[in-house]
């Protein structure tokens, strides 16, 4: 599994604008950015909209590339004023500095902020502990040290337990479990995430619930840990109005438990799911391969033959190269290509955590040969199709058709006085399943149709004129009513009116 | 304690004794549990003495044995579910045991014989054992390679390779394998063949001699001839295809309510 960051898609378009704004007066440093962003998480405590630490956190992916010790020393000394408890615990965490850049900066900020800057929200703390926090993961030394600090911003997060806080405490947890995976002690901290995530739920905190149920499914699935992760699911309700990022996480992680349950088909929905929600393949690479990865073989065990067009994905071309292997294998149905292409690529396999899948696909490629022969001949022995499709025995032949038949994988059947199989006509394309196929597709467009209609955001206020309206309207009836009853007014005269 | 260790020693004896004493085993097993219980280590929790954690799981291992010899298959699933303690969590710290991979297996081939696939995957993927190093392990391999003949449907390799068990105690699964595995193939022949000759039949389905095959034949509810020595299988009839009116008069009015909503 690679690390994967993902932006919300739907918030590129924005962020391309923001961009495009940008670009006359050059990027803005770093250190610009992130006191902006302070700036913005004050406001967002202030006015209690989270839309602008949402936005804050967007930046979150292109900044933490850009970040390096000095330009966080700089920011937080700027951020907090000069004898600041938090600022000296901030800095304790970064590797000193040469002392001719400190004392610069020092001296930077006391002709700056002279007028002696008022302490930042707590929130803009934590903000910049996870900025360090991501900073310690650059580098296999600071390891420990972050495993530290995550432990006490989790302790301080808990401590301060503003609802504020809960976008930032998301991506921390996020970060945590990162940094843990990293330090190579995941399993530790599960009991630190399942009492957190049980804390988020009863606070109605849905950001770090998804991003905790997340962590843990990852813990979960990293030490094949399938049945817990399959109980966590059946246990928790994800949050509905989690971000994108966290929904196609959770649909990737839940496609991989459906896999080995060997419930293809809603590994299936899930995966496709993962992959819809996952941002723009070339801003996350990383996730978008390992989802493809597990599609694909998901698919060929539905026996459904992937679209060759994903395999040139400029994405993909490279990472997909071992499973277009398999793929034409099981499309051929030769037991003995397949079986070559496994063990040539086991190596991949086995790193990507598909070998076991692979090797259950075994029985799709004879599946898929049995299929081929049943369609071009009408009738076959048993013996050739026991050449054709490698198998060790005439006997063997005789048992695998009889299930294909009963598998309705074709339609046949076998005479055994005469040792062969006789095919039959492929089954018409109408009855009741077509009717189901077309009322699914017809559910899913209603339903994209009512989903869209609840997404839409309506301006504040807006409905009152239109009660207004209502209300005279409805006065007005009133009245007309009133003048029926009492005979002044003749028929012609209302469907004048009206 | 002194007590438990007297047990244990007599549980030793009495269970690698030839032939093992299976009615003691059970009595002392009873006694060493409420013992385990008492010491807190039949469900181990936090750091515990090591060669006490390694004695109550060969207590543990040798029960999850006697169920076996003793057909008991729900107790061996109890068992089973206290050894996973020992075997995941305390992994690092206590000695491989040696039977812990015999184990394992017998608890595969047990999701297999009550046809758990989906069980059987799940537990596979959690072994603590890298993909290929599966095909080495003869008591992992062995239900694996079942369930993938089982899979594909090549039946004859299954019975052939019911004598080739890796422990005395997987040949106590063979039996109910052997039935599910009859079924399966009855359930292929059904569908496949309009008729067979007995003879042939007895073949397909590992039946040694014919009355047993009229048996079996009984049950299933196949005709048999027996003056053309043939049994003719009752197809099932192409079944009419019902049009399920009540759901098609559901979706069409939720669809006419769900447009109504949009126009």
């Amino acid at each position: 599994m690679t690390d994967v960051e993902m932006k919300p898609a739907d918030k590129v378009a924005e962020e391309k604008k923001e961009e495009a704004k940008d670009e006359k007066p050059s990027l803005p440093t770093p250190t610009a950015e992130i006191k902006s962003n302070i700036a913005l998480i004050d406001r967002a405590v202030s006015t209690l909209e989270p839309r602008f630490t949402h936005r804050v956190l967007r930046t979150l992916a292109t900044l933490r590339k850009r970040i390096d010790d000095g330009v966080l020393r700089t920011t937080i000394e700027e951020a907090y004023p000069k004898d600041s408890v938090v600022k000296n615990t901030l800095l304790s965490w970064l590797p000193s500095a040469p002392a001719a850049s400190s004392e610069r900066s020092m001296e930077i900020d006391s002709t700056l902020s002279k007028s002696a800057t008022p302490e930042p929200v707590p929130e803009a703390e934590v903000y910049l502990r996870l900025l360090i926090l991501y900073y310690l993961l650059k580098s296999p030394e600071t390891y420990g040290k972050a495993i530290d600090l995550s432990h006490q911003t989790v302790e301080k997060m808990q401590a301060l337990n503003r609802r504020s806080m809960d976008p930032i405490a998301a991506k921390i947890w996020f970060a945590v479990e990162r940094t843990y995976e990293l330090g190579g002690q995941l399993a530790d901290v599960r009991p630190l995430f399942l009492s957190a995530q049980r804390t988020a739920s009863l606070r109605h905190d849905d950001e770090s619930q998804a991003a905790l149920i997340n962590c843990l499914l990852r813990s979960y699935i990293h030490y094949n840990l399938y049945d817990q992760a399959d109980k966590l699911v059946s246990k928790t309700t994800f949050p509905t109005s989690a971000s994108n990022a966290q929904f196609a996480r959770y649909h990737y992680y839940l496609g991989r438990i459906k896999v080995v349950q060997l419930n293809y088909s809603e590994a299936h929905t899930n995966l496709q799911q993962a992959i819809r929600r996952a941002p723009p393949a070339k801003q996350a690479p990383g996730f978008y391969q390992a989802v493809h990865k597990y599609f694909v073989v998901v698919e060929l065990l539905m026996g459904d033959i992937p679209d060759r067009t994903l395999f040139r994905h400029p994405v993909l071309e490279k990472a997909l190269g071992a499973y277009f292997d398999i793929v034409k294998a099981v499309r051929t149905g030769s037991l003995s290509e397949f079986q070559t292409t496994l063990s040539k690529h086991a190596a991949q396999f086995e790193a990507d955590k598909t070998y076991t899948l692979i090797v259950r696909l075994r029985q799709n490629v004879i599946k898929t040969g049995i299929r081929r022969l049943s369609l071009s001949y009408s009738r076959i022995s048993l013996r050739d199709i026991c050449v054709k499709l490698h198998l060790d025995s005439e006997e063997d032949a005789e048992y695998i058709v009889g299930k294909a038949i009963r598998d309705g994988v074709i339609e046949g059947r076998i005479v055994h006085e005469k040792g062969w199989m006789e095919c039959g006509m492929q089954k018409g394309g109408y009855g009741p399943e077509v009717s189901d196929v077309f009322g699914r597709r017809i559910t899913f467009c209603l339903d994209l149709h009512n989903q869209s209609v609840k997404a839409m955001r309506y301006p504040l206020n807006a409905h009152r004129k239109e009660l207004a309206a209502a209300q005279d309207a409805r006065e007005r009836e009133k009245e007309l009513a009133k003048e029926i009853q009492d005979g002044d007014l003749d028929e012609d005269d209302i469907g004048g009116d009206f | 304690m002194s007590q438990l260790k007297s047990l244990y020693d007599e549980l030793q004896r009495a269970f690698y004794s030839r032939p093992s004493d299976l009615k003691k085993c059970g009595t002392l097993l009873a006694q060493l549990k409420i013992g385990l219980i008492e010491a807190g280590l039949l469900l181990p929790q936090g750091d515990l003495n090591l060669t006490d954690l390694a004695v109550a799981r060969d207590i543990l291992e040798i029960g999850a044995f006697w169920s076996i010899r003793t057909r008991d298959v729900p107790s061996f699933d109890r068992y089973f579910s206290q050894l996973q303690t020992f075997y995941t969590d305390y992994a690092s710290s206590l000695p491989p045991s040696k039977r812990e991979f015999p184990i394992r297996g017998l608890n595969l081939i047990r999701l297999l014989t009550q046809n758990r696939i989906a069980d059987f995957h799940t537990t596979l993927e959690s072994l603590p054992l890298p993909a290929d190093a599966i095909a080495d392990n003869p008591y992992i391999s062995h239900p694996v390679n079942l369930e993938r003949w089982l899979m594909e449907g090549s039946y004859s390799k299954v019975w052939n390779a019911r004598e080739e068990a890796p422990a005395e105690e997987y040949k106590f699964f063979v039996d109910s394998l052997m039935g599910t595995i009859r079924n399966e193939i009855a359930s292929c022949e059904e569908a496949a063949y309009e008729s067979l000759p007995l003879k042939d039949a007895a073949t397909l389905l590992f039946f040694t001699n014919q009355s047993e095959l009229l048996k079996f034949a009984q049950e299933r509810g196949w005709q048999v001839n027996l003056s053309a020595s043939t049994i003719t299988f009752a197809r099932k009839g192409e079944e009419k295809i019902e049009i399920p009116k009540q759901k098609l008069i559901a979706a069409s009015l939720a669809y006419a309510r769900e447009l109504e909503q949009i126009v």
